[in-house]
Parts: C-alpha cells; structure tokens; sequence
C-alpha cells in the first residue's frame, strides 16, 4: 500500500506541489511566446485580433475586472500554499550524496544535551577499526543557542536577537591554507559592502579598484568552491560570489580572534539599529543571569542569512564556566543542557548508517539519550505532525482552488459567448473560419488569465515578501516563507492553463455555432 | 448568356426532433448577371432558406447550385467559408454590425481575411464609405449612427470585396419608410453603376417593385414570377 501511494505521489506531486518543475514556464519560453505573439501581430492581422479582443473586454469591464479578481485571489491562495509546500518538498527530499545527519537528544524537544557529548558526537561516536570516522576539521558543526534582548524592559521582535552559537569556521572552513592566504591578500574588508571612515561612519564601497592580479585570485576564490578547497556546513555558499566569500572568511578571522565579535544579518542589524564596528549587550532570554557583550564584526551576504547572527560558542561556554566558578555549590541550571544540535556530514547512505549505529550502541550517550537522523527526515519526521495539514493543501485545497477558478473563467465566457452568438454567426457569414472565431473567445479567456495571473503573482510577491515579510505559517522551525522569485511566473501559468481550461468549451460552442440557425426565425 | 446563379431541383430538409420539415422542394432558379431579383411570399415559405443556400451558408437536401463557374453545393464548410468572403456580400434586416467596431472596422472586417495591405484595404474602405454616403462618419460606433446610417454602413461592408452576388434579407424591413427609400434607392444605384446582381428577399411592394424581377415563393416552391412591369402587372390583376 506504502509502495503504491509514493509512486503516485512522485508522479502526482511535481504536478501539483513543485510548479518549480513541471508547469512552470520558463523566462524564455514566455519570452518566447512573446516574441511569437508579436510576430504573428505584425505579420498579419493579429493585431486587428488582439484590438477586437481588448474592446470586446472592456465592453463589459465589470464582467472583465470581477473574472480578473477571481483570478487574482485564486493566484495568491496557490502561491502562498506552493511556497510552503515547495519549500517544504525541497527540505524533506534526500541528497544522495553528502548528506547531513542531525543528532540531538532522543526523547525531548527542544533537544538539550550536555556539551561533554560535543567531541565523540562531531566524531560520529567511532568506537573501534573499521568504524566511520567524521572529519571534524570540516564536516561537523555543533549548534547552541542563545537569545536576547538589547532593551530587556521592552521586548519586541525588533530588539531580540537569536544567535547560532558554534565554531565560526563552520560557516566557511577553508582546507587549503593558500587559499587562506590568497584570500588574506585580496584588499576586500570583513565589512564589504561597507568600509568603516575614520569617522566611525559606514560608506557603501562602490567600486574595489583591484589589480589585474587580484581579480585574477577572486577567480581562483570562486572556482575553490567548485573544488571543494572551501566548504561550509550551512547551506548558501555557492550562491555568495567571491568578494562575498573573502569579506566572510575576514569576518570569520575576526571572530576566531575575539570571541566577542560576531556575524550578523542584514536586517537583523537594521532592526537593531547597529551598524558594522558598534558594540551590543544582551540580557539573556534562555541563559539567565548569562549576559554577554558583542561587537559586529562583519554581515552574512544579502539573502537567506538576513535574519540571522553567528557568535562562537566559547563565548558561551567559557560564560557559563565563568558563572558556575562564582558561583560555587549553584551551577547554573542550563549547565548540562547546552548542546542542542550536532550536524555531521557524511559521503553516502551507507556511512550514514554506520554512524547512526555507532551513535545507537555507543555506551557513553545514556542521560540523555541521543539519535542520529538525516537531515530531510529529521524535517520529514518534525513534519509529520502536521501530514494531515499538508496533505489537506496539496490534495484538496489546490486543486479545489483551481477547479473553481476554470469554473468561474467558463461560466464568464459562458455567458459572454451566449450573449454574442449573433456576432460570432456574422463572423462566420463573413467568411471567418471556426478556428479564427476560436482565436477571439480563446484569446478573451487567455487575455484575461494571463495579465491578472501576472498581476495576481506579482501583488502577491510584493505584498509578502515586501510589506509582510514572509509567510508566517507557524510550522517545523522555520520563521517565515518567503515567496520564490519564479513565482512570479506560476500566477501567469496557472491563468492561462486555468483561462484555456475554462473556456475550451464555450469557445468550441461558439465556433460551431450554425449560421442559419442563428439567423433562422424558427416560426 | 450564361446565368451568374442557376438553382436546378433544389431541395431543401430540416429536421427537428423526429420530424422531417420538407422547406425547399424541386425548386429551379436561373439569375442573369447583373439582375435585381426580388424574392416575395408568406412568413414561412422558405425565401430566407433559399438565399442563404445561394449565399453559401447552408447546404442543400437535394440538387445543385452553381454561382459563377463554382458548383456551391458540392463544397465543403471550410471552401464555403472562404469562397463567401470572395464572392458574396449580405445585408441583413437588422444591420448586424459589430458593436465594438467603428463603421470603417466593420468595413474593413471582411477585408481582412482577404491578402490585402493596410493602404489597399484603405483605399477600399474608403471608397465603399464614400459610395454609400458616410466618408464622415468613419469613426463612429453602430450606437452613435440611425438605423438608415447602419445599414448603409451594412451595404458598405457587403460590398467591400467587389462581391458577384450581393444577398439581401428584409434590407429595409427594420426602417421607417424614407430611410427604406433611400437603401432601396442604394441598391438601385449599386446595380446600376457596378452591375451588381442583387438578390432581395423583402415583404414590402414598394421594394419588390423597385427591383426587375420578382418571384414568389409559397411552401417551397415557385409560384409565380413578374417582370420590370411589376406594377402594371398587378394591376391588370387586380382589374
Ligand atoms: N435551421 C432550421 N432548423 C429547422 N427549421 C428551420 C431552420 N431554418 C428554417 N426552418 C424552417 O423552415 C421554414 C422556412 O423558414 P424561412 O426562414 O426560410 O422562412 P421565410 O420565408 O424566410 O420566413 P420569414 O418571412 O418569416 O422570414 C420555417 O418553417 C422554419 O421553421
Ligand atoms: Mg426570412
């Protein structure tokens, strides 16, 4: 039964959840029939067709802008439910090859494990020869958290800030040490795209003015990601381009100095109104009483890491050392429950087997005891909890939405072909073929759906992404949606398949209207 | 010389539910080129059935028909389309103009599925505007013109193609009676300055009368036939 159900669901669900791969056209392909339209305007009467069409819409433009409402609506209900299925599609499918495994405490969420688990777990808990053994230069990372509050007499979502606690190196580890020292070469600084004045004021910097040379190594910066010379243990990195990756490794550098400095998002940092160099003290929202001092030190690249900040777990760690030596006989209740997540990644499915059962029979992770899962099904297995919600979406909400939307589109053109026979039959009476008359009700529909699917998709992106920020649909842990840039073609997509759906019928009625019936005063 | 429309046995069915409704039976029918033919009878007795199988919009039961060296009734709906384009220009009783289109639009719509340029079918806008009267109404929408105005602008458009056979069903049935006077005089004027064959199905004397031959049409079938001297005609009938 299991085995059936999946099957369809790989065959249904590109259809249906990731528009990203089979309904989606493509930038050149609509390019493409945009080209053709205007070719076939200028080549001949198109153009007569394309005028006789917009009149024969704004003729009844109440009919016209209620259609195109519809439209819209229906737009913006299925992409909002796309980006959550598409985002989600993307986080729960496997990889392959390099995958990454979470570990976290077995029984309990939020996951708490003390931090002497740290060492074996990055390791993947190797007991004997012949164990896999996870290398933990590059292809582990630990994660802590800690948040607070810049003003812990008024909280607000705009004075809070959430840090990732780890090894900053995790964020860029770079495996060949001339590589490094190319990158320490290249005049970028930790603050690009900003340089800090002597004033202490930020600039934007609108040009590096870098050597020949120097241009020469930001392409051999770029080209050590393809070779796997730098990796990370986040996700992103191929997207930074090479200015961005030596600002990062700078700031990186920085922190690794001082463990006071850390990395922050753009609009984190807006939010909280500091700027590149400008130092903040937090009062703990989780480690209470643990209050720590923090100076910016550089910012992630302009994208997924907005929202984000990266500070180096010894800062913590060493904080809490620091509070339970004050405080004698009082250890701080947090003390064994810092470690909330270790990422491993390994080569393969089978490695990954192998350490999830090192972790299982390794003695030393009993209180509290661990598990070790893929990434995706770690996602997948959060999800399950909500399978019925999903489901829902995908299977009734979307379709349920686009079946109204054709339905609404062909009684529309329904009625208006209705109201038109007698100027379709004189069409005909003129010498116009069926499948010209096809052309004007088809092209009415098409018309329709396209602009308001268009307008519909790109409201919808403005009004999320911009004014909202995000759709906050509060599932597994992520903040918000936000609605992918190619959703901007899903809304003209869905309008013109749904358009072209909706009004086959009443354009094959129209076009097979008979004349003298039309015409015939049946006495 | 030879007819320009000659109808030989034509038959003519409609079938509604079960019922087989015989309109058009043996009917025989010779057009000189360039005659004004009018098609008189009773409410129901087929004269509309008859010009629209001669105008190609129908096919027939039974028989043939032949317009110019085309045999007509053999054609298939597709040639028909696209031979009436060519060849035929129809005046309906209620104007039938597109309501959305200037009255140059609606002239030059039946142009356009011709291989014409722009300035070409221009030129033939224009003059077919110009012969009916209306060279200063070009952009004005059906709605915006009387009755007598659109259905001028209706006579424009029938004759825009230089069509062989103009049919025209009830032309001034839907007009008070000077804007009837000035389209009947129209037709007259069409026929004799392009010899155009006119083909007239009308209810009105006054009309029939203006045209050189009238035929009767009673249950599908021909039933009687006067010449220019209508009038004259009648009369000795009536004495
Ligand atoms: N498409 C059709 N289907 C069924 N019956 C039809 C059709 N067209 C015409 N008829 C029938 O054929 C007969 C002749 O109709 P037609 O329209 O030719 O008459 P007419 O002489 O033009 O009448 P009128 O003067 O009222 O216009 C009528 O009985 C009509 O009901
Ligand atoms: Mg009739």
């Amino acid at each position: 039964m299991e085995g059936i159900a999946e099957r369809i669901d790989s065959f249904l669900v590109p259809l249906v959840v990731t528009p990203g791969d089979a309904i989606r056209f493509t930038l050149v392909e609509w390019l493409g029939f945009f080209v053709l339209f205007t070719g076939f305007a200028f080549a001949g009467w198109a153009w007569f067709y394309f005028r006789f069409i917009l009149r024969n819409l704004l003729r009844n433009w109440l009919r016209t802008s209620l259609t195109a409402m519809a439209t819209m609506v229906l737009v913006l209900v299925v992409t909002l439910v796309w980006t959550i299925l598409l985002f989600l599609s993307n986080a729960t499918s496997e990889k392959a090859k390099d995958l990454k495994a979470i570990i976290t405490e077995k029984w309990q969420i939020p996951s708490q494990m003390p931090f002497s688990y740290e060492a074996d777990l990055s390791e993947g808990a190797p007991s004997k020869n012949g164990d896999f053994r996870v290398d933990t230069t590059k292809d582990s990372m630990t994660w802590q958290f800690y948040g607070g509050t810049v003003d812990p007499a008024k909280r607000t979502r705009e004075n809070i800030v959430f840090f990732f606690c780890m090894d900053p190196n995790k964020l860029m580890t770079v495996n060949d040490p001339t590589i490094d020292s190319l990158m320490a070469s290249i005049p970028i600084p930790a603050t690009y795209p900003y340089r800090k004045e002597e004033t202490g004021e930020m600039v934007e910097i609108k040009s590096l003015n870098l050597t020949d040379a120097q241009k020469k190594d930001l392409e051999k910066v770029k080209n050590a990601v393809q070779k796997g010379q730098i990796t990370s243990m986040m996700d992103g990195l191929d997207e930074m381009a090479p200015e961005e990756l030596v600002a990062m490794r700078k700031a990186i550098l920085l922190t690794l100095g001082d463990k006071r400095k850390v990395v922050v998002g753009r609009e984190r940092l807006l939010a909280l109104n500091k700027r590149i160099g400008e130092t903040f003290k937090l009062t703990s929202l989780n480690y209470k009483d643990i209050d720590l001092e923090f100076e910016v030190a550089g910012v992630f690249p302009d994208g997924r890491y907005n929202q984000s900040a990266v500070m180096h777990r010894d800062y913590l760690n060493d904080a809490m050392d620091d509070y339970n030596r004050r405080n004698p006989g009082k250890r701080h209740p947090l003390s064994d429950k810092s470690l909330n997540l270790v990422w491993i990644r390994v080569p393969d499915t089978a490695s990954f087997q192998k350490v999830e059962g090192q972790i299982a029979i390794s003695p030393k992770f009993q209180s509290p005891a661990v598990k070790c899962e893929t990434a995706s099904s770690g996602v997948a297995s959060f999800l399950d909890a909500y399978r019925d919600l999903l489901w829902g979406l995908r299977w009734i909400l979307v379709p349920f939405i686009l079946l109204t939307m054709s339905l609404i589109i062909s009684v529309a053109i329904s009625i208006s072909v209705r109201e038109r026979r007698k100027e379709m039959a004189i069409l005909k009476v003129l010498g116009f073929a069926p499948g010209q008359i096809l052309i004007v009700v088809l092209g009415e529909a098409v018309i329709v759906g396209i602009l308001s699917g268009f307008l519909g998709s790109f409201s919808t992106y403005y009004l999320i992404n911009e004014v909202i920020g995000g759709v906050k649909f509060p599932i597994a842990f992520f903040p918000a949606f936000m609605i992918p840039f190619e959703a901007l073609w899903w809304g003209p997509t869905i309008g013109a398949i749904t358009a072209l759906s909706g009004s086959i019928f009443p354009s094959y009625n129209a076009c097979r209207i008979k004349v003298s019936e039309v015409f015939a005063r049946i006495s | 010389m030879e007819p320009i429309v000659e109808v030989t046995h034509l038959g003519k069915n409609f079938r509604r539910g079960l019922e087989e409704i015989h309109v058009l039976s043996n009917l025989s029918l010779q057009v000189p080129q360039g005659e004004f033919l009018a098609l008189m009878g009773p409410s129901g007795s087929g004269k509309t059935t008859l010009l629209n199988l001669i105008a190609g919009l129908d096919s027939p039961t039974q028989g043939s028909i032949r317009v110019g060296k085309e045999l007509i009734s053999a054609m298939g709906e597709s040639r028909l389309a696209k031979w009436r384009t060519r060849h035929v220009g129809f005046v309906f009783q209620f104007y039938h103009l597109l309501p959305v289109l200037t009255a140059y639009e609606n002239v030059e719509l039946p142009l356009l599925l011709l291989p014409l340029t722009y300035s070409e079918r221009k030129k033939q806008v224009l003059t077919a505007l110009d012969l009916v009267g209306l060279s200063d109404r070009l952009s004005h929408r059906p709605g915006q013109l009387s009755g007598g105005q659109q259905q001028r602008v209706g006579i424009a458009r029938a004759i825009v193609t230089d069509p062989t056979l103009i049919v025209a069903d009830e032309p001034t049935g839907d007009l008070d009676s000077k804007s009837a006077e000035e389209i009947l005089e129209l037709l007259v004027i069409l026929k004799g300055a392009l010899n155009k064959t006119i083909l007239m199905v009308t209810h009105d004397p006054r009309a029939a009368n203006r045209a050189e031959r009238c035929l009767h049409l009673e249950k599908g079938q021909l039933v009687n036939e006067t010449y220019q001297n209508f009038n004259v005609h009648t009369q000795a009938v009536s004495h």
